[in-house]
C-alpha cells in the first residue's frame, strides 16, 4: 500500500470529510465501471456503487493496510454487485440503451481504436460489446478485473475470493465462450480467426 | 514440425500464455508448437484480439451525485448528533423563557381566571410533597407490620434454639421464609449476573469492579 494512500486511510479514520472526498474521488470511476460490468445496468452500478463506498467508510477500521486498498474496494464493490444481480435475476441492458436521452446521468466514454487498428476492430467493436454482456457475471467480472484493471491472478483471485486455479478456468472459458460466438457469427468478416 | 505438446493441451494454455500467468519454460514449449501449427496459431491471434476487446470497451463516468451522497451518509451521524444536541438546548432554553414568561404573568391569569392565588398554590404544592412524604413511611410501616411476626419468629428462633441450622429448619417451614429465600436467591443471582466480569470491557461488571 502506498504512503499516501495510507495516509489517506489515516485521514478518514479521523473523520475528515475531505479524506472522504478524495477518496471516493480517487476510486469513483472504476468502482462504477466494474459494478457496470457486472449488473449490466448503469443505475444499479452507480446504487452498487454508492452502497460500497458507505461501506467501506464506515469499516475502514476492519481495514488491513498490509493489503492494497483497491482490491478490498473491488471485493466488496464485485460482491455487493453480484448480490445485486441474484436478487433480481435481471438480464443485462444493451449498451445502446446508454444513449437513451431520458435514461440515467452516466456518460458513456469510449476511447477508440487508434488510427492504424481502426479497420481491424471496426466489425466486431459493436457485436463484442453484446456478446460480452451475454456472458454469466462472473465471467464478465473476471475478464474486466484482468484487462480493464490491468490485475494479476493473484489479485483476482483475492478480490473474488475464489481459488487461483478457479480463476485460470473462468478466464479461459470466458475466452473460448467468446471466441466461439465470435466465429460462429462472423465467419468471413473481420479478421477474428 | 510440430512439438510433442498436443493441441488441446496447447489450446488450454493460450489465455493464460495471453495473460503472461504462465511459467517461461512452459510459455517457451507452446511457441514453439504454435509456430508450427495453423490452427492453434489462429487460436491464439483470436485470444490476443479478445483481450485488446475487452480492454477497448467503452466505459462510463460515475455519476456526479455519487461523491456528496457517499460523505452525507457516512458524516450523517455526527449530523444528526450535533443537531440533536442543538435542538435539546434550544427546547431547554425555549421551556425556560415559558417558565419565567408563565411565573410573572401568573398572578394576573389567576385574578383573570379565578385559580388559586401563587400564595394557595405553593401551599398547596408543599401539602402534596408532605403527604408523599409521610405516605412512604406509612406504607413502609405497614408491610413491617404484616411481616413483623415472621421477624419475630425468626429472631425467636435464633435465641431459643442458639443454633442456627436448626433455626433455619425452623425458618425455612413458613411460607414467608420459602418466598424470601427464593426472593434473595434470585437477588444474588441477578447482582452476580450484572457485575460478573465480562470480555467487554466496557461492560457494567468491569465499570462496578473498577468503582
Amino acid at each position: 500500500m502506498a504512503a499516501d494512500e495510507r495516509e489517506l486511510v489515516r485521514r478518514c479514520l479521523a473523520r475528515d470529510d475531505r479524506a472522504y472526498r478524495e477518496l471516493v474521488r480517487a476510486y469513483q470511476t472504476p468502482v462504477v465501471n466494474l459494478a457496470w460490468r457486472i449488473t449490466g445496468n448503469p443505475d444499479d452500478a452507480a446504487e452498487v456503487a454508492q452502497e460500497t463506498f458507505i461501506r467501506v467508510l464506515r469499516s475502514l477500521h476492519t481495514y488491513d493496510p498490509d493489503r492494497p486498498l483497491r482490491s478490498w474496494l473491488f471485493k466488496i464493490a464485485s460482491n455487493l454487485a453480484l448480490d445485486l444481480i441474484r436478487r433480481r435475476k435481471r438480464r443485462p441492458i444493451a449498451l445502446e440503451d446508454l444513449s437513451d436521452e431520458d435514461g440515467p446521468a452516466v456518460e458513456a466514454v469510449d476511447p477508440g481504436p487508434g488510427p492504424e487498428e481502426g479497420l481491424r476492430l471496426e466489425w466486431a467493436e459493436e457485436r463484442f460489446q453484446a456478446l460480452v454482456a451475454e456472458l454469466p457475471e462472473h465471467y464478465r467480472a473476471i475478464l474486466h478485473l484482468r484487462y480493464r484493471e490491468e490485475f494479476s491472478y493473484e489479485e483476482i483471485a483475492e478480490t473474488l475470493g475464489i481459488p487461483l486455479g478457479t480463476v485460470k478456468v473462468r478466464l479461459h472459458r470466458a475466452h473460448e465462450n467468446l471466441r466461439r460466438k465470435l466465429t460462429a457469427r462472423e465467419p468471413r468478416r473481420g479478421t477474428m480467426p | 514440425m510440430k512439438t510433442n505438446l498436443t493441441c488441446a493441451a496447447c489450446r488450454s494454455e493460450l489465455t493464460a500464455l495471453v495473460d503472461g500467468a504462465i511459467h517461461p519454460a512452459v510459455a517457451r514449449a507452446i511457441l514453439s508448437h504454435v509456430e508450427s501449427c495453423a490452427g492453434c496459431r489462429e487460436r491464439l491471434e483470436a485470444h490476443r484480439l479478445i483481450a485488446e476487446h475487452v480492454r477497448r470497451l467503452p466505459s462510463i463516468e460515475a455519476p456526479a451525485w455519487l461523491e456528496d451522497r457517499v460523505v452525507a451518509a457516512v458524516t450523517r451521524p455526527a449530523r444528526v448528533r450535533r443537531l440533536a444536541r442543538r435542538a435539546a438546548a434550544l427546547a431547554l432554553a425555549a421551556s425556560f423563557a415559558i417558565t419565567a414568561g408563565l411565573l410573572a404573568i401568573y398572578p394576573k391569569l389567576a385574578a383573570q381566571y379565578g385559580l388559586p392565588t401563587p400564595g394557595t398554590a405553593f401551599s398547596r404544592a408543599i401539602g402534596g410533597v408532605i403527604d408523599l412524604l409521610v405516605a412512604v413511611p406509612k406504607q413502609v410501616a405497614a408491610e413491617i407490620s404484616f411481616y413483623g411476626p415472621f421477624a419475630r419468629q425468626v429472631w425467636a428462633a435464633f435465641h431459643t434454639l442458639g443454633a442456627l441450622p436448626r433455626a433455619a429448619l425452623v425458618v425455612l417451614q413458613s411460607p414467608e421464609s420459602q418466598i424470601a429465600g427464593a426472593f434473595l436467591l434470585t437477588l444474588g443471582v441477578a447482582i452476580f449476573w450484572i457485575l460478573r466480569p465480562s470480555r467487554n470491557e466496557r461492560g457494567i461488571g468491569h465499570a462496578c469492579l473498577a468503582l
